[in-house]
This record gives C-alpha cells, structure tokens and sequence, in this order.
C-alpha cells in the first residue's frame, strides 16, 4: 500500500513534468495545425540557462523566471525567422522544418553548455521530503505538480478568457477568415510560440531536479511527451495535463509491479508501457481523450 | 469613399482576372455588383481586403483608395482598422467558437472599451443569435451562420461593408430576411458594397449597381435603371413582369454588340 502511494506520487510529479512539455506542443498545435517536434529542444535550452544563471548568483526564482523569458523569446524569434515566410504552406512542411530546427538547436546548446551533466538547483533541500498519508513524497515532485497545477490554469485563463486566446482559436479553425476580421495571424503565431518555449522552459527545470540531472539528452523527453499530447488530443490543454499524469503514474506503476513480475525481459518494460497504453487509447478514441471532434451539421 | 481605378489583378503572375475595372462607393450608399460565376467579383473583394496575396494574386495596374489612402499593399488587419469590414463567401464564421467568442473576434482591432457593449448591440439586432450566445457556432443553421457572419463584421464598427454572395445557399424567406438587415444596416450610414449573384435582392437593396462580366465592368447605372435595362432582365433577373421567356428569344448577339461596343 505505501508503495503504490509511493509510486503514484512520484508517478503524477514525472506526469507533471511531461504535462508542461505537452502543453508547449499543444499551445503550438492549436493555433498554427503544426506539431513542432523541436518542443524537446526548447527544454534543453531552458534547463541549461537556469543552470548558467544561478551558478553565477542568480536567486532561483528570478532565474525561472528570466529562463522561460529568454526561452520564450527564442521561440518568438525562431517562429519570425524561419516559420513565418512559410505560413500559408502544408503544415507538414513547417513540421519538418521543426525537425531541423531540433537538429540545430541541439548541435548549438552542445556548443555552447558542452555534453557534460549538470546538476539543477532547487530552492529547498535537494533531497528534503514530506510525510503525505504514510508515504514519502519529495519536495521536488510537489514543486513540479504545482507548476503543472499553475501552468494548466494559466493555459485555461488563456485560451477562455484572454483576447488573444480567441484569436489563436479563430485562426487555427480558419487562417483566411481570422485575417479577414483583422486577427494579426503573424503575431498569434509568435505568441504561440513565445509560451510554447517558456512552458518548455518551466518543465526543463523541474525535470532536471534531483534524481535526474542536466544535459543534452534531457531533450528525449519529448518523445515520451508524445503519447501524453496524442492521449489527451492534440488540441486541448486539459488533455495534455491529464495525458500527462495518467502516463507518469502508468510508467511508474509499471516499473514498480509489471517490470518486475516479466522478469529479465521486463528491464525497460516500463519506456514501452506508455506507447503501448497510447496505441490501445487511439484505437478506441482516434481524436484522443478531450480532442476536437470536427463540428458538421448533417 | 471607396473608389477603384483601372484595377487589373492577375493570380499566379499568370490568369488575368480583371481587366481594368473602375467603381466608386459614396459614404453611405450600397452598390450592388453583379455577374456571373468567374466575373471577378471576389477577385475584387479580395483586392480591397487585403486577401489577394495569400491567393498568390497580385495588383498588376490601377489604385484601390478609401478616403483618399491607397490600400493596397496594407495588411488585411489594417485595412479593417481603417473601416472596411467583409462578410466572406460561404460565411467563414469560426464553427468551434461561440457566438459570443465569434463577435468578440470580429472586434480584434478595436481598442476602445466599448466592445462588450457592442456584443450586446448585436445580440439584440439578431435575436436569434441571442439564445445560442454560449453554443458552437459551428451548430447554427445556415440562416443563423449568414446573420453572426454579419454580425462579426459590424463589430468592427465598420465605415464600409463588403458582403460577398450572402444570400447563397439560403431559403428565399432567409434570403429577404437578410436583404432587410443588409438595409437596416445601410440606413444607419454604413456604405455597402453588396457581390451577388441574385440580382433581385441586390437590386432591391442598392442605390447604384455594377455588372461585371469576365474581369470587365460592362454596364451600370441607378438599381433603377438597372432593373428596367433589357439585358439585365434577361440575364439575371429572369421573370420579367411580361412572364416566363425562353431563353432561346435572348439574342446573344445583340448583347455582345451593346456591351463590348
């Protein structure tokens, strides 16, 4: 019993983490149709900037801040340069070019931090854990599912309430008909990006907290973020979340009981568990969990 | 004041569209265009919004000026900061946002703080759009989806109405129920420039009209006038007042002679 408690908390901190990476991919997806496949790449970036700036004296929260801001701002500038001469074009050709874009951004964040881990800083005790029904739940998972909590009502607020939030769903129903009501398409599409790379940010530092570490294949998580964005569907930000957690606690859950009973052939079993999980979902529910369905009167 | 001069457009640096057309929209009035599928009437819209360019259409000739400012060249949003606000072809309302969400788009470049009480403005001009305020859009019949379509544009507060085919795919009771907001909405100063291809209702509700036939403006003249012209009777109006005509007796070539001459 404490250990299922365990695992589940655990399970729901890591789902947390992949929640934030998922939202990045949704808020993208939502305005523009393009799955942006660089999404890990922004984490990276983050993640090694919050390392950068508080080794050199930086308090912690005003580097989380200033590292979703700078992140945020790559993705703006990324979207400008290279995206925005393209809109108009198959999305799947934008698609690709995230691909590259992965490729060099990748390339530039080894050059720059160089290939070696590094420890991410936490403001409380590294390894400081609190007492929660019998269970032992570490500081960091409850840092990270209240970020993913804070980010998912943020995301929310966003896309109900916001002006801009009705813009980035107008123009990814109907780019011609957005401009024709004098949405500035261009400027959503930064927008978008902006909080795609500054969520990307926020779930590099929490998943870069102690037990992991900071380097360059943090990015990877991203691709476990998939099966939580297709989970959840690609278009809603409480899908995300939810897709998130459900396969945190999953991959744990099933390191800690099914790895176990498959014996030698059950080491890793847990990194397939999610897609296996993804695929069965889809089959039943091929627009995800909270997806759009196409709105068509008959 | 919209006034159009000479504009030739051509797509793909390839199709010529129009062929030096000229038109001119008085503050205030509604101009219907008329002609048949492929005249150029969108193409002409399209050149006042904005929209040519991401239908790899460009202004090769002429001006499009609205109160003495050239538009071409302006981005859409700027153009409907300026005041000329479209009702696209097949209505184009946004199907997965609410009615409400649907106006509050059409306000995007307002910067004023009175759009919340616009919403509630137009709320009451179409009743019918009252009731469904917080459903999907994309669940409205037709009828409803043209009068949010219109809606959305005259929350912009526009100077200069652009309505492309309104009346398309509509029953004829939905299509006078249109008209009349097309009038009310006119008698209030907006200046309409009403693209149709049902000449009746158009004619109905404009002052002036043009007829644009394969990139050309061929005929115009006061709706008046238009009405009463043989041509026009026999090509778009149809039942004239002296009954059912085959379309065997229209003389093609006598058309051709009046209009190309």
């Amino acid at each position: 019993m404490e250990k299922l408690l365990q695992l589940t908390f655990s399970g729901l901190a890591l789902g947390g983490t992949y929640a934030l990476v998922a939202l990045g991919f949704v808020v993208i997806y939502r305005s523009s149709q393009v799955f942006n496949f660089a999404q890990g790449e922004f984490l990276i970036v983050g993640a090694f900037l919050m390392t950068t700036l508080t080794s050199s004296g930086v308090p912690w929260p005003a580097a989380l801040l200033v590292a979703m801001l700078v992140t945020g701002l790559l993705g703006a500038v990324i979207e400008r340069v290279v995206l925005r001469p393209l809109v108009g074009r198959p999305t799947f050709v934008l698609a690709i070019l995230t691909i590259f874009i992965a490729f060099l951004m990748r390339t530039a964040a080894v050059l720059i931090w160089g290939a070696d881990t590094r420890a991410m800083p936490s403001p409380w005790p590294r390894d400081g854990t609190l007492s929660v029904l019998g269970a032992r739940v570490t500081y960091n998972s409850i840092g990270a599912m209240v970020a993913t909590a804070v980010a998912l009502l943020a995301f929310f607020l966003l896309f109900r309430r916001s002006k801009i939030g009705i813009g980035m769903r107008a123009t990814a129903t109907d780019q011609e008909a957005a401009l024709g009501v004098g949405i500035p398409v261009g400027r959503v599409f930064g927008t978008a990006w902006f909080i795609a790379g500054a969520t990307a940010a926020l779930g590099g530092v929490f998943l870069g907290m102690f037990p992991r570490v900071v380097e360059p294949n943090l990015g990877f998580v991203a691709f476990r973020a998939f099966p939580a964005v297709l989970l959840g569907g690609l278009d809603s930000p409480a899908g995300a979340v939810t897709g998130g957690l459900i396969l945190g606690v999953l991959e744990l859950l099933a390191q800690g009981y099914v790895n176990p009973a498959l014996g030698s052939f059950g080491q890793n079993f847990h990194e397939v568990f999610a897609y296996m999980f993804m695929i069965v979902v889809l089959v039943v529910r091929p627009y995800g969990l909270f997806g759009r369905r196409d709105i068509e009167r008959v | 004041m919209l006034e159009i001069g000479n504009l030739e457009v051509v797509y793909n640096k390839v199709v010529l569209v129009l062929r030096g057309v000229s038109l001119r929209v008085e503050d205030g009035q509604a101009v219907a265009l008329l002609g048949s599928n492929g005249a150029g009437k969108t193409t002409l819209l399209r050149a006042v919004t904005g929209l040519l360019s991401i239908h790899d259409g460009e202004i090769t000739k002429g001006a499009v000026e609205w109160n003495g400012e050239r538009l071409e060249g302006l981005a859409p949003t700027e153009i409907v900061r300026r005041g000329v606000a479209q009702v696209m072809e097949r209505r184009r309302i946004f199907p997965d946002l609410t009615v409400e969400e649907n106006l509050l788009a059409g306000a995007y470049q307002r910067r004023d703080g009175e759009v919340r009480a616009d919403v509630e403005a137009q709320l009451e001009r179409f009743p019918v759009l009252a009731g469904r305020r917080s459903s999907a859009a994309g669940y409205l019949s037709g009828g409803e989806q043209q009068m949010l379509a219109i809606a959305r544009a005259l929350m912009a507060r526009p100077k200069l109405l652009l309505l492309d085919e309104p009346s398309l795919g509509l029953a004829p009771k939905l299509v006078e129920e249109v008209a009349g907001v097309i009038g009310s909405v006119n008698a209030e100063g907006v200046a309409v420039l009403l693209v149709e291809q049902n000449a009746a209702m158009a004619l109905d509700v404009a002052d002036h009209g043009y007829v644009l036939e394969t990139g050309r403006v061929v005929h115009d003249g006061t709706a008046e006038e238009l009405r009463e012209d043989r041509d026009v009777k026999d090509f778009y109006l149809g039942l004239g007042a002296e009954g059912r005509k085959s379309f065997r007796e229209v003389k093609h070539y006598h058309r051709r002679k009046r209009w190309l001459s």
